[in-house]
């Protein structure tokens, strides 16, 4: 063994990110949401110059113009799918069922493997502009094996009642690491197609019980045994946080890259105590921006009409007696005020701190190995992400 | 870059872009150039026109820099005075590389805008009016039903609550006699169901599957039961031809593809609310035509007065002016006029023929009408309490 292991540092910190969400935030609200790719590549830089194994960073070299065409792309396919196909869904919906609820299940039905489509494709783009050590990363093209095999995992699951979600996001974890590669040299997910469900046990466990609470009540018409179940509720989101931090161990140490690898020892009470601390921070910051708003409001009516203060608000009630006007312009600006802030203190107090314990947990290993790699050419991807942001895929990464 | 021409040295940590090996540099940092040695004596020369800082780096002490023209080898800069030399003293640390491509992007989003617009405006739009034709009278209905429940809620006021249907039934009786005097059902494959909404808005709607909307305002603002009469005629014209059907399956194809092209961001949202109006606003001048012209055909056929419908119109105009307002499609200026003489036409055509009969109602009737949604109640002053000359307000938000 010539080299140690490489740690990982998290330069990360709370109010650059603070400021660097914030404003970006604020030009997109701005600008109707075409800021957006521009918000999304520097925030983007930010985070993945953050992560730095070896004491180098991690680099996004995208751009926001090519997001940008990407996204008009995509648009104009899902323009003409949603717009045509609703329509026809719509009105078979309502001359042959009468109702609309079938049109917007089928619609919904039609648009699933376009998620999982737009979600392999956003993750070869990501992967292509991600560089370390000025070596390029790739996905290779893959994306119609994985829809079908995302689609039949996915139902394998409901079908399940949930029972197989370890072994789904393993396959499609194994899909795509595989088809992984760093400059010349390619990723492999190794560990079976079992090796997740040790990571679900406590959350088996506290369904059970959460389960077996519900029947002994129902059965013995005894309401105490309702107890075992709220005990098996917190059970359960104390599992979720255990399946978060064992699950991305487990997968993260199954990938090999040639002879390097990769060690991962987080911690679930790591990432339920972000989770818990940082909602409640999250929650008490926005009580505070909304009274402040609040206040706000009572002094512009103190310059507008001193009498109304005056007379003094005897009770909630009255708000509804304010002019519709000012009604609509405190809503507007408490909404936007709300979800920026909202966007803002998540990425400070949750994404974060998870990125920074994930980051800081795990190591190269044999780091020797990497330096046989060589870059590969650049993947020219015109779509870019398109389909992930034209579609509301959760806002991840 | 170096202050005062002398040279500065240090060490940096080095990527060329073409393998993962870290090379470990020494760098001699001279007024107009950077030089990076090899640790086996091969050296580079970076001038200072040439350095670009990598921006938006999470760590504030490392400075990662690139060279213009090269895109993939890197240098990370960790000491400190090089550093601040660099910051202070290179001339195009933070020079953006060129948009590339700039008119392909322009004509990307010109494309998508025009097929977006296409999309929205004609084939989906076309498509509907086509499907309207073959949607079965249940269906119609359904839709119908679903629509009415929406625009309930969002007439709804502060307290959030929909507003409330008026059922004092000696109004619905005044109301059914209306009806039946204009046959309301004649030309349909459902029943109509026509509706009072608690609401002070000057307006009336049809909705498909038969279903007809009017306002309190509108019983208010109406001069004679003749006149609400004649609203209803005109709407009856509206479900007629389907107009509604039209617009509902319209935008159910729009509003799905107006939500994906401003996304779930905040800015979307208004963008989306307010391009859902317009969309929603108005149907064509040729509907609004046709419905008049309907209306004037039923109110003769019933031995009422077509006129009606033009005096009604003329209120509007006398209490409104031409300009907009949210009483929507009845004001569909510049027209107004026309379709105020129109009515007067057909008045004389019907006078000629000899075929009005009596009033659609007794003035007693007409009296209930106007109460359906109550005995007449004092308007409450919507503004500040306690003050007395609050004007009652007839436009509401629609
Ligand atoms: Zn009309």
């Amino acid at each position: 063994m010539a080299l140690r292991d490489l740690t990982t540092d998290y330069a990360g910190r709370g109010a650059p990110m603070f400021r660097l969400a914030l404003k970006t935030g604020a030009l997109t609200v701005l600008t109707l949401g075409f800021y957006r790719f521009w918000m999304k590549a520097r925030i983007r830089r930010y985070y993945w110059s953050a992560i730095r194994p070896g004491g180098h960073p991690l680099e996004f070299v995208g751009r926001p113009t090519e997001m940008l065409t990407g996204f008009l792309t995509a648009v104009v396919f899902l323009a003409f799918y949603i717009g045509v196909v609703n329509l026809i869904l719509m009105f078979f919906s309502f001359s042959v069922f009468k109702g609309e609820a079938p049109a917007y299940l089928l619609s919904f039905i039609g648009l699933v493997p376009m998620f999982f489509f737009a979600h392999y494709r956003a993750r070869r783009y990501i992967l292509a502009r991600t560089r370390w050590r000025g070596i390029r990363f790739a996905l290779e093209p893959g994306v119609k094996g994985y829809v079908w095999r995302a689609t039949l995992w996915w139902l394998a699951t409901i079908l399940s009642v949930g029972i197989l979600w370890p072994v789904k996001t393993f396959e499609l974890e194994k899909y795509r690491t595989d088809r992984t590669w760093f400059g010349d040299q390619k990723f492999e997910q190794t560990g079976g197609r079992w090796s997740l469900m040790g990571a679900m046990k406590h959350v088996y466990l506290a369904a059970a019980l959460i389960l077996c609470g519900i029947i002994a009540a129902t059965a013995l018409d005894e309401p105490v045994w309702l107890a075992a179940s709220a005990m098996g509720a917190i059970w359960a989101v104390l599992g979720l946080a255990y399946w978060k931090a064992e699950s991305f161990k487990r997968l993260t140490e199954g990938k090999v890259l040639g002879d390097a690898g990769l060690r991962s020892h987080p911690r679930g009470g790591r990432v339920l105590g972000v989770y818990l601390l940082g909602g409640l921070a999250i929650s008490a910051l926005l009580t505070a921006l909304l009274i402040g708003l609040a206040v706000g409001l009572g002094l512009v009516f103190a310059l507008v009409d001193p009498a109304m203060i005056e007379a003094g608000f005897k009770d909630l009630g009255d708000l509804a007696n304010l002019p519709a006007w000012v009604a609509t312009l405190f809503a507007l600006a408490a909404y936007f005020a709300m979800f920026l802030f909202w966007g803002v203190l998540r990425e400070v107090f949750i994404t974060m701190p998870i990125a920074r314990h994930f980051a800081e947990t795990t190591e190269v290993v044999n780091p020797d190995a990497l330096n046989a790699i060589r870059q590969r050419p650049r993947d020219e991807f015109a779509e870019a992400e398109g389909f992930a942001d034209a579609l509301p895929l959760g806002d991840g990464i | 870059m170096s202050d005062g021409g002398s040279v500065v040295e240090g060490f940096a940590d080095y990527v060329d872009g073409e393998t993962a090996i870290i090379h470990r540099v020494a760098l001699r940092l001279s007024p107009d150039r950077l030089t990076l040695i090899q640790p086996d004596g091969g050296s580079e020369d970076w001038v200072a026109d040439d350095l670009r800082e990598v921006p938006d780096q999470a760590d504030p002490s490392m400075l990662v820099l690139s060279r213009a023209g090269n895109p993939v080898a890197r240098l990370y800069v960790t000491d400190g005075e090089i550093s601040k030399l660099l910051r202070r003293n290179a001339p195009a640390l933070h020079r953006r590389p060129p948009i590339e491509n700039k008119p392909r992007i322009a004509a990307w989003g010109l494309g998508a805008v025009a097929s977006v617009a296409l999309i929205i405006f004609v084939l989906v739009p076309v498509m509907a009016n086509q499907l309207a034709e073959f949607l079965p009278p249940e269906g119609e209905k359904a839709l119908g039903d679903a629509t009415f429940e929406q625009i309930r809620t969002a007439l709804g006021r502060e307290d959030f609550l929909p507003v409330e249907t008026c059922e004092d039934p000696a109004g619905l009786a005044a109301l059914a006699k209306m009806e039946a005097r204009l046959g309301a059902a004649q030309d349909l494959p459902y029943p109509v169901t026509v509706t009072v909404l608690d609401h002070e808005l000057v307006n009336a709607f049809a909705l498909p599957g038969g279903r007809i909307v009017i306002f309190r305002g509108l019983l208010e603002m109406a001069a004679s039961p003749e006149e609400v009469a004649a609203v209803l005629a005109h709407e009856l014209g509206h479900v007629v031809h389907r107009d509604p059907t039209r617009d509902a399956l319209r935008l159910a194809g729009s509003i799905g593809v107006l939500g994906l092209v401003f996304g779930d961001f905040a800015g979307g949202t208004v963008v989306l609310l307010l391009a859902n109006e317009l969309i929603n606003a108005q149907y064509s001048q040729a509907a609004e035509t046709g419905a008049d012209d309907y209306a004037h055909a039923l109110l003769t056929e019933a031995g009422l007065p077509p006129s009606a419908l033009g005096t009604f119109f003329a209120r509007l105009k006398d209490e409104y002016g031409d300009a907009e307002g949210i009483y929507a499609h009845f004001s569909t200026h510049p027209q107004m006029t026309a379709r105020i003489e129109a009515a007067l036409e057909a008045q004389t055509q019907a006078e000629r023929a000899g075929e009005l009969k009596d009033p659609v109602l007794t003035p007693a009737e007409w009296a209930d009408l106007r109460a359906i949604c109550g005995p007449s109640k004092p308007e409450p002053d919507p503004k500040i309490p306690g003050n007395s000359k609050g004007e009652p307000s007839r436009l509401g938000r629609g």
